[in-house]
């Protein structure tokens, strides 16, 4: 764990601006050779337009970028990467349809007399995955990976163009805990040789885990670079948010009721759901917790009818319901705040007034025919309840920051009057600030005696915002903590499927 | 968001203003510029009576394009309009002409006969899961095949007065009946995408199909609808031909589909209102008018029109862009 105080990555007072708006004022960064860089900042605070300037994606309007010790000019992606500067997305670029290998050496692939080797492709391939101790075979198709895996395959890709720095936005984002772990192992085994890593986050948790140092930005400004082993989380946080935050996890006074939601026996046909049963009570916040693939969102998608239910009884009050499609679900009071904001939750090009009121169109209609007087009262009440920051309930929701489209999600769910909210990872994506709000609203849920179902895979949120949690692993519920017994290592021994005495 | 404050603040100037107008303009931009290119070049263009014959020759055109506006909003494509407008023009003259119906009954047979054609598209493509482009192309073929088998390939002549009212009437000697017609379906048009829980479905499922679903959206009714209302507004505009052409004519509305599709196209209906439908219509019409008036030979007017739709979706996408552009 050698790390050498050579820089490989220098910038200094980088500014760019687009029309209108600063983007990035005066920001400097600096990446030693072989460490891990942690570059943190709420959405919005400049991070992605950084990293666009050091791929070459965007040009900056002035400053000077170092790399190796000669002082570069960036100018597109393909010269970036060629200098040695990988960027893992969050949106992976893999060609799913063509094996492993040859997404690997992509562009690149040996050549002999104008033919592919295809066995010396997949064989350096395979070796590349056998150094890092990837358990991926060179010759599938990527579409067979998992999410994990085919980040990994993004890794060696960097790997075998001899990467000096591998930039990472947001790797964990869709990863379960077990995956992150083995993703950071992989990570500390780069940096082993002498290949730094920048890690973009919003898991503070894992900075610590994993970073030795952090760079934070906020507002399009550089606030500071510091040593991971000499800063607290609390002092992370108002780094990051430029004021102190009392508490993450909201106080509750929970005034629990009689069950108000019953399932038995459910089943997706054994695929990803075996058999589930819990009940809900009124006023409580359930957490789900399982590593990605446990079968918690199948769950939740058979329960709020998008998916079709196997097997397996549904109780609301008490009496039996026949939940088909979405729409017996939201009739029952059932909302559902899916996982994928951005594909299955909102209309992005449409307008915060026009999501808002998506799921009640009805609650608009005076005599048969949509008011828009009655759209945008309805909109502008959630906007001001929820404290949504946009510029006018015209607004498109594609231009709203990642919390703030939750929000819109919510006012959606809040305006259909549902009695039974079903969070499926609820601040995926969303910055430290504007998870505390989501919280918050999640209390003020409770506290009218709405019924709150909170799916998340981070081990933190789970704790701090349920009232009992479940835990399920490979499509059944393995566990059920009650608030006095919460403990992570109980908790994961659920998850991973162990017995649990005592 | 704050950015979006700045850009407000700072970017008003001159391009920015221009591009607003043009922005909420649209296709009307263009009608502007060719009326006042027109007044100016020629000056049997600004005349009552031309700008009336005009409005005449996209009656049918704007009827069906009505229809069409729904298909594309909602996501979906309609390649058999041209022939169920033919059909639904050959039926209503097939019963009234050779068999004697009564003629309202006989056009409300032909309507509901465009309507069923119209919901078996929307079913295969919704149940079936077959792409909407394939599957109206496939029903172009089947619905020109049964006007052949129907009319052996021969008009139908000798329709009654009342029917050709609906193509070549008058109400108080000026106002044509066809364009009274038109007006209306642009009036319903709008309305029941503006005001209804239907038009709003139809929009939300063209954006975000599955988002809809997730919304409690009943997707598929609506899609199978849609194909519907598309079947009925063409048949409508296929009486509406008959009637202007005196007969049945099993080859009158070849072209219908795709200057209907175009019509959306240009008009920029993607804005979300049937209006703008009118718009691109009326550019079509006026282009046509102008370069008659100008004698320009009929093949090079359709270089200048397929010109005008390549022009208008280029023009719509550079402002998408725009619009799209305010925040990074």
């Amino acid at each position: 764990m050698v790390v050498t105080m050579e820089n490989i990555l220098k910038l200094t007072k980088i500014n760019k601006s687009f029309p209108g708006v600063k983007a990035l004022t005066d920001v400097d960064l600096e990446i030693r050779k072989g460490e891990v860089h942690a570059l943190v900042g709420e959405n919005g605070a400049g991070k992605s337009t950084l990293m666009k300037i050091i791929s070459g994606a965007y040009h900056r309007d002035s400053g000077t970028i170092w790399f190796d010790g000669k002082e570069v000019e960036v100018t597109s992606p393909k010269q970036s990467e060629t200098m040695g500067i990988s960027i893992i997305y969050q949106e992976l670029n893999l060609i799913e349809r063509i094996s492993v290998a040859e997404n690997v050496f992509i562009g690149r692939y040996p050549m002999k007399c104008g033919m592919v080797q295809w066995k010396k492709m997949q064989a350096d391939a395979q070796a590349l995955f056998d150094e890092y101790e990837l358990p991926i075979n060179a010759r599938v198709l990527v579409q067979s990976l998992t999410m994990a895996q085919k980040q990994m395959v993004e890794i060696i890709k960097a790997v075998s163009i001899n990467a000096k720095i591998i930039i990472m936005d947001e790797p964990t984002s869709s990863l379960s805990g077990k995956e992150t772990e083995s993703l950071f192992k992989i990570i500390r085994k780069l940096k082993e040789r002498n290949v730094a890593v920048v890690f973009i986050t919003h898991r503070l948790d894992e900075i610590f885990a994993v970073c030795d140092r952090m760079t934070v930005l906020r507002d399009g400004c550089y606030i500071g670079c510091r040593d991971i082993k000499d800063i607290t989380k609390n002092e992370m946080i108002t780094m990051m948010i430029g004021r102190e935050l009392t508490q993450q996890y909201p106080e509750r006074d929970s005034r629990i009721g009689d069950v108000i939601f019953e399932v038995k026996n459910l089943t997706d046909g054994g695929r990803h759901v075996k058999d589930v049963s819990f009940a809900v009570k009124k006023g409580e916040v359930l957490g789900f917790y399982g590593l990605v693939g446990a079968g918690r969102t199948e769950t939740m998608r058979m329960i709020f009818g998008a998916d079709k239910i196997a097997g397996g009884h549904i109780y609301m009050n008490g009496r039996e319901v026949k939940i088909l499609h979405p729409r017996d679900a939201i009739r029952q009071g059932i909302g559902f705040i899916t996982e994928n904001r951005r594909d299955e939750g909102l209309f992005l090009l449409s307008s915060v007034r026009v999501n808002t009121v998506m799921v009640a169109l009805k609650k608009i209609l005076r005599r048969g025919f949509i008011s828009y007087k009655a759209e945008r009262e309805a909109a502008e009440y959630y906007v001001d309840r929820l404290r949504t920051v946009t510029p006018t309930i015209d607004q498109r929701t594609m231009f709203l920051s990642g919390g703030n489209q939750q929000k819109v999600v919510l006012a959606k769910w809040l305006y259909s009057d549902c009695e039974f909210m079903i969070f499926d990872e609820p601040t995926r994506g969303i910055d430290v600030g504007a998870r505390r709000e989501i919280y918050e609203i999640i209390n003020s849920l409770v506290a009218e005696g709405k019924t709150v179902i909170v799916v998340s895979s981070d081990m933190e949120e789970i704790l701090g915002i349920s009232d009992r949690i479940l835990v399920m692993h490979e499509g059944r519920i393995t566990g059920e903590v009650f608030k006095e017994e919460f403990s992570q290592s109980r908790i994961t021994k659920h998850a991973v499927g162990e017995e649990v005495t005592g | 968001m704050k950015q979006d404050n700045m850009t407000e603040k700072n970017g008003k100037n001159y391009t920015d203003i221009i591009a607003k107008i043009a922005d909420k303009l649209g296709a009307w931009l263009l009608i502007i510029v060719i009326a006042l290119i027109m007044t100016f070049a020629n000056d049997k263009f600004m005349t009552g009576s031309n700008i009336v014959n005009v409005l005449r020759q996209i009656c049918v055109v704007s009827i069906g394009a009505v229809g069409v506006s729904f298909v594309i909003l909602g996501g979906g494509f309609d390649l058999s309009t041209g022939m169920i407008a033919t059909f639904a023009g050959c039926i209503s003259a097939n019963l009234a002409v050779n068999y004697g119906w009564n003629l309202w009954l006989a056009i409300l047979v032909a309507v509901l006969v465009g309507m069923v054609i119209g919901t078996i598209n929307g079913l295969l493509i919704t149940f079936l899961k077959i792409p909407p482009f394939i599957c109206t192309l496939g029903m172009q073929y089947v619905v020109n095949g049964l006007i052949l088998v129907m009319t052996k390939s021969v008009p139908i002549t000798g329709l009654p007065d009342a029917y050709l009212y609906l193509g070549r009437g008058y109400i108080g000697n000026w106002l044509p009946v066809p364009v009274v017609i038109m007006l209306a379906f642009i009036l319903v048009g709008h309305i029941l995408l503006r005001y209804t829980v239907f038009g709003r479905s139809i929009i939300a499922i063209g954006e975000n199909e599955t988002a809809s679903k997730l919304s409690g959206l009943n997707v598929n009714l609506v899609k199978v609808m849609m194909y519907t209302f598309s079947g009925f507004c063409v048949s409508c505009a296929g009486i509406v031909l008959t009637a202007r052409l005196s007969s049945g004519q099993p080859t009158s509305g070849a072209d219908l589909a795709l200057q209907a599709i175009a019509a959306v196209y240009i008009g920029g209906t993607f804005k979300g209102s049937v209006i703008n439908t009118l718009a691109g219509t009326l550019v079509w019409g006026f282009m046509n008018n102008a370069l008659n008036l100008m004698n320009v030979n009929a093949y090079w007017q359709k270089v200048a029109l397929g010109i005008v739709i390549i022009a208008a979706v280029l023009f719509d996408t550079f402002r998408a862009k725009l619009a799209t552009k305010q925040s990074s």
